[in-house]
Formats: C-alpha cells, sequence, structure tokens
C-alpha cells in the first residue's frame, strides 16, 4: 500500500515538471535544460520563505512566483534573442543557464543540506486500508491532482489555454489574429517555471534540499516526456505514472536497480515506438 | 587571399606557437597546461565532427571519454598491455560505445537524440560509480594508471609526455582534416544542410551519422585514455555529465563546425578555467554566463571573429 501512495506521490511530481517541461516545448521550440534547475531554486527559495516566516504555506505560494518572475525574466532578456536560430542553440542556452543558476545558489545558500520541515497539520501518519501512511505524502497526492486538473482546465477551457494552443499551432496566425505571441511565449516560459518551482517547493520537506536535486530529476523527467511524447500533456501523465511507479516498486523490491530500471523504461519504449507511447507524429524536432 | 583564408592562417599561427611555447619556456605550469589543451582539443574536434559537420548534438560524449580512459586503465594496469596497444583499444573501445549508443539513440533525430545521449551518458555514469565497481574502482576511481613506455624514454617527465601528446594530436588533427575534406565529409554535411535532400541524393543517412558517431567515439577514447595517463587517475567523474557539457562549450566558444575553432575554444576555456578559479570559486557560473553571451552574440564563436561572417551556419531550418 504505501508502495502505491510513494509511487502516486512520485508520478504528480514528476508530472508537474514535465508539465512545465512539455509545455515550454509546444509553445517555445525550446527544450528547457534548466528546468531541473529552476525546480531546484523553488526549493531553495520556499526554505527562505519558511525560515524567515517560519509558515511552509507561504513558501508554497510565493516560492513558485518569485521563481515564475525570474523565468519571465530569463525569457525576455535571453532566450527571446535566438527564438529565430536552430533549436540547438536554445538548448545551449539554457545550459549555460543551469551553470549560472547553480553557482548563484551557491553563491547565496552555500554547500550544505537544506532542510524544510514537514508542516504541522501533516506530521501525523493516518491509517489506511491497514498501513501507517505519513499524511504529507497523501497532500502531496492530492495537491498534485488539484494543480494537474487546474493546468488541464486552464489549457482546455479558458480563453488563455486557447491563446497559447492557437499561439502553439501557429504562431503567425495568431500574431495575424491579433495576439501578442511575444507575451503569450514569456506567460508560458513563466507557467512552466512556475510549475517547476512548485514541484520544488512540494518536494522541499520530503528530500534534503542540495545542489545536485535539479540535474538527477530533469534526467527523470526527459525520460518522461520522451517516452509520452513531447509536446504531449496527455502522454506526459501516462508516462509520469508509469515511471513514478516502476521507481517505486523498484524501491521496494530492488533498490539497487532503480536507477537502472528507469533507463530499461527507456530504452524498451525506444525499441518499441520509438515515436514515444502516446505520440501519433514522428519524431523529429 | 580572401579573409578566409587570412582568418584560418592566422587561426593555425596562434595554434602552433601554443604548441611550441612548452618547449621554449620553463617552468611546468605550461607544459601541464598545454597538455591539458591538447587533449580535450582532441576530444572537442572529434565530438565537433557529430555536432559541427554533421549537425547532431551529442550530449552523451563523456561516456565515450570515460569508456577510453577505462580501457587503457584497465588493459596496462590489470592485463600488463603496452601502452600503445592500450591507447588503440581505447580508441576502439570509445567506437565500440558510440556505435552501441547509436543504436538506441540515432532511433530519433533533433533535441531528442541530445536528451537520450544524455540519458544513455548518464547510465554509463551510474554503472562506472555502482555496479561495475570491480572493474572501475567505483566512486573512488583507479589511481596510477601508467604513461608510455618505448624507446627508452621517460615519459613520467611531464615535457616528454607532453611531446607525446603533441604527435598524437598532430596525427589526429591531421586525420579529422582529411576527413572533413573527403567526399565522406562532404556527405556528412549534406546530412546536416537538409538530410532529406541527403537521403534523396542516395546517401545512406542513417549509416552516416551512425559512422560520424563511431569516429568521433574513436577520438573520444584516445582522448581520455591519454588524459587518465596524464592525470596518473581516472575515475567515473570522467563520465559526468559536466564533461559532455564542457567539450560542447568548448566547442561552441571556439565555433562549431570549423576544424580549427574548437581547439581555440578549448584553449580559451582551460585558460579562463586556470585565471577565474584562483580569484572565485564560482569560476563555472562565470564561464556559463560568458558561454550565454557566447551564443547569443557569438554565433560563430572565435573562429567566427577570424572568418567574417560564415554563410555555412545562418541557423533557420536543419
Amino acid at each position: 500500500m504505501s508502495t502505491l501512495i510513494i509511487g502516486l506521490s512520485l508520478s504528480f511530481l514528476l508530472f508537474l515538471l514535465s508539465a512545465g517541461l512539455t509545455l515550454i516545448f509546444g509553445m517555445l521550440g525550446v527544450i528547457n535544460f534548466a528546468h531541473g534547475a529552476l525546480y531546484m531554486l523553488g526549493a531553495y527559495v520556499s526554505y527562505q520563505i519558511v525560515q524567515i516566516t517560519g509558515s511552509f504555506w507561504l513558501g508554497l505560494l510565493f516560492a513558485p512566483l518569485i521563481v515564475a518572475a525570474l523565468g519571465a525574466l530569463i525569457e525576455i532578456v535571453a532566450l527571446k534573442r535566438v527564438y529565430s536560430r536552430d533549436h540547438i542553440f536554445q538548448l545551449l542556452l539554457t545550459f549555460g543557464l543551469i551553470l549560472v543558476i547553480d553557482d548563484a545558489t551557491k553563491l547565496i545558500w552555500g554547500f550544505d543540506y537544506k532542510q524544510v520541515p514537514t508542516p504541522e497539520m501533516l506530521t501525523a501518519p493516518v491509517a489506511l486500508f491497514g498501513s501507517q501512511i505519513p499524511s504529507y505524502r497523501l497532500f502531496v497526492i492530492a495537491f498534485g491532482a488539484l494543480v494537474s486538473l487546474g493546468l488541464f482546465l486552464l489549457l482546455d477551457r479558458s480563453k488563455w489555454g486557447m491563446i497559447i494552443r492557437a499561439a502553439s499551432s501557429d504562431a503567425d496566425m495568431a500574431r495575424t489574429l491579433g495576439i501578442d505571441v511575444n507575451q503569450v511565449r514569456t506567460g508560458v516560459f513563466a507557467l512552466g517555471s512556475f510549475l517547476a518551482a512548485l514541484g520544488g517547493a512540494i518536494t522541499a520537506p520530503l528530500v534534503p534540499i542540495e545542489l545536485g536535486m535539479g540535474f538527477s530529476v530533469i534526467i527523470d523527467c526527459f525520460v518522461v516526456v520522451i517516452i509520452g511524447g513531447l509536446g504531449n500533456i496527455r502522454g506526459a501523465i501516462f508516462a509520469s505514472l508509469l515511471l513514478g511507479m516502476t521507481r517505486a516498486v523498484g524501491f521496494t523490491y530492488a533498490t539497487e536497480w532503480v536507477e537502472l530500471l528507469t533507463f530499461a523504461l527507456l530504452i524498451g519504449t525506444l525499441m518499441f515506438r520509438p515515436e514515444g507511447l502516446f505520440s501519433y507524429k514522428g519524431r523529429s524536432a | 587571399m580572401t579573409r578566409r583564408t587570412v582568418g584560418q592562417t592566422l587561426m593555425a599561427i596562434i595554434i602552433a606557437a601554443m604548441i611550441a611555447i612548452p618547449f621554449f619556456l620553463p617552468g611546468e605550469q605550461w607544459v601541464n597546461l598545454v597538455s591539458l589543451i591538447l587533449i580535450w582539443a582532441l576530444f572537442a574536434i572529434g565530438f565537433d565532427l557529430v555536432f559541427g559537420v554533421t549537425g547532431m548534438l551529442s550530449f552523451g560524449h563523456a561516456a565515450l571519454l570515460g569508456s577510453g580512459g577505462y580501457a587503457l586503465t584497465v588493459l596496462t594496469l590489470s592485463y600488463q598491455v603496452g601502452f600503445l596497444p592500450a591507447l588503440l583499444a581505447a580508441a576502439v573501445m570509445g567506437a565500440l560505445l558510440a556505435f552501441c549508443m547509436g543504436l538506441f539513440a540515432l532511433r530519433v533525430s533533433g533535441l531528442f537524440f541530445a536528451l537520450l545521449t544524455l540519458a544513455l551518458a548518464q547510465m554509463m555514469y551510474i554503472l562506472a560509480s555502482n555496479k561495475l565497481r570491480a572493474l572501475t574502482g567505483g566512486v573512488d576511481g583507479i589511481p596510477g594508471v601508467p604513461r608510455p613506455d618505448m624507446f627508452g624514454i621517460n615519459f613520467y617527465d611531464n615535457r616528454n609526455y607532453y611531446a607525446f601528446i603533441v604527435v598524437v594530436f598532430l596525427i589526429g588533427l591531421a586525420v579529422m582534416a582529411l576527413l572533413r575534406a573527403s567526399p565522406f565529409g562532404r556527405a556528412l554535411r549534406a546530412v546536416q544542410a537538409n538530410d532529406t535532400r541527403a537521403s534523396q541524393l542516395g546517401h545512406n543517412v542513417h549509416a552516416l551519422r551512425q559512422s560520424a558517431f563511431v569516429v568521433s567515439g574513436a577520438y573520444a577514447g584516445i582522448s581520455g585514455g591519454l588524459l587518465a595517463s596524464l592525470m596518473f587517475y581516472i575515475s567515473p567523474q570522467m563520465l559526468h555529465w559536466a564533461t559532455s557539457g564542457d567539450v560542447m562549450i568548448m566547442t561552441v566558444l571556439g565555433g562549431k563546425g570549423t576544424l580549427l575553432g574548437p581547439i581555440l575554444g578549448v584553449a580559451v576555456f582551460e585558460l579562463l578555467k586556470e585565471e577565474l578559479s584562483q580569484v572565485t570559486q564560482y569560476w563555472y557560473g562565470i564561464l556559463g554566463l560568458i558561454f550565454i553571451l557566447a551564443t547569443i552574440f557569438l554565433r560563430n564563436g572565435i573562429a567566427g571573429l577570424f572568418h567574417g561572417p560564415d554563410d555555412q551556419d545562418q541557423g533557420g531550418a536543419s
């Protein structure tokens, strides 16, 4: 049972991150290498807010907003200049961002592990189907589900979602219709950064906050988007579930091999469906 | 002479001067620095065959470098193989691993190739740190990697080993220059420019990509072997993603798709690292900032400064 809960909470976390990644790719055509760094930044900023205010909830609210503002700044100052070039340049640029963000984090917060305490009302374990489940894990699942639902409603049902979808499928046409595509791009990058930082802030009580956390998570996200089909949010949710559950089961039964299981899943997918499990189009970005 | 030839001659002169410096200046630090630069430069020109010439961004070259390093280390230390055969084996190992990675990674193209090579290299990194501990010494690495042992020359003297590196580097550079000018090199450029057209012209695009990756792997393997021997030490750190990132930064900084650019890129990278790391421990972040500025403003890298605006890579469709 606890395997299932851990797996689900991991899946939702992965989904928050890969949804941001895939959203940015769909709109901007950029694979954001620095997505993991923004996730890490979310965790550090929420740690800082908790240090100052003592409230986990304020951290969960403001850390993503602060990182989203930073994301918008990055998009305006740097990314905007390389859209017209080959996609590889955008990848290179976001790679450079990792180095800058990592060292800035080192400069501000130092090398030590940081810890955010679990909010008090979620410390007690809950008895569920005969096993004791940490209630924070349940909160992560509920919160993740809520955010995912909100994201779907935003993209599928709202006017903003319509604008985003229009601008990603045909930027020129959207521009002709009077949509400021530049602003939409900035907004989408900020939204992606928001989701990454939200993932970081919500993970903060679960793991020690450290410099390496960004990169290990970005690899998992890449695996999710490759399996799910990049730019495909529905694919991302299934791939997140698949990877999250695989990892949770792996942790329980074969701890030594769990890292390799991730890659086995990736290679297996590519052998049988190189275009991703949930993708219709060919794979050439 | 056109601006292009003048620029290329200038670059060649600068590189020649750099190679000559350690022979004339006393002091160990120049020898060590230029040794490091030449080994990384060999790695970078191999990397650029895939990245700059064929147009595939590999993020897994660290694994190729590391496999060569470990091949040389294990063969010389555990099986008493001579240095030159072991260096050859390092090249074969790099090429072999590149072939295997290519089997998976070449099923996708474009940005996915970058993601997939990164994931595969990360898998190799985890394998080298944990599962293959018996072979690789785990995270502690293996100390005591030997230097060459031939002609009765003492290669444990850094100056003599430097001469050895120069010879290997010049051979590697010459072979790469020939490769790039050959019909094979032209076909690779055709693949980068427009793979559909290249395939319509009768080129086997998949085989060309695979071959470029394998040749690049051989260069990486040799560089890894030389690097382990220079340091007397190898650890899984060589397979870390940052190594793949470094070679990419060097190549972009120097000018991708040019023969001599990446060499200058390596030299600038190592010099900056040397100088910055004495001033601040946050040198990698500053380097990242320089790299970002270079991608935005210096489209053709340092080589572009010598060449003038280059017509080969105007971005756009590819």
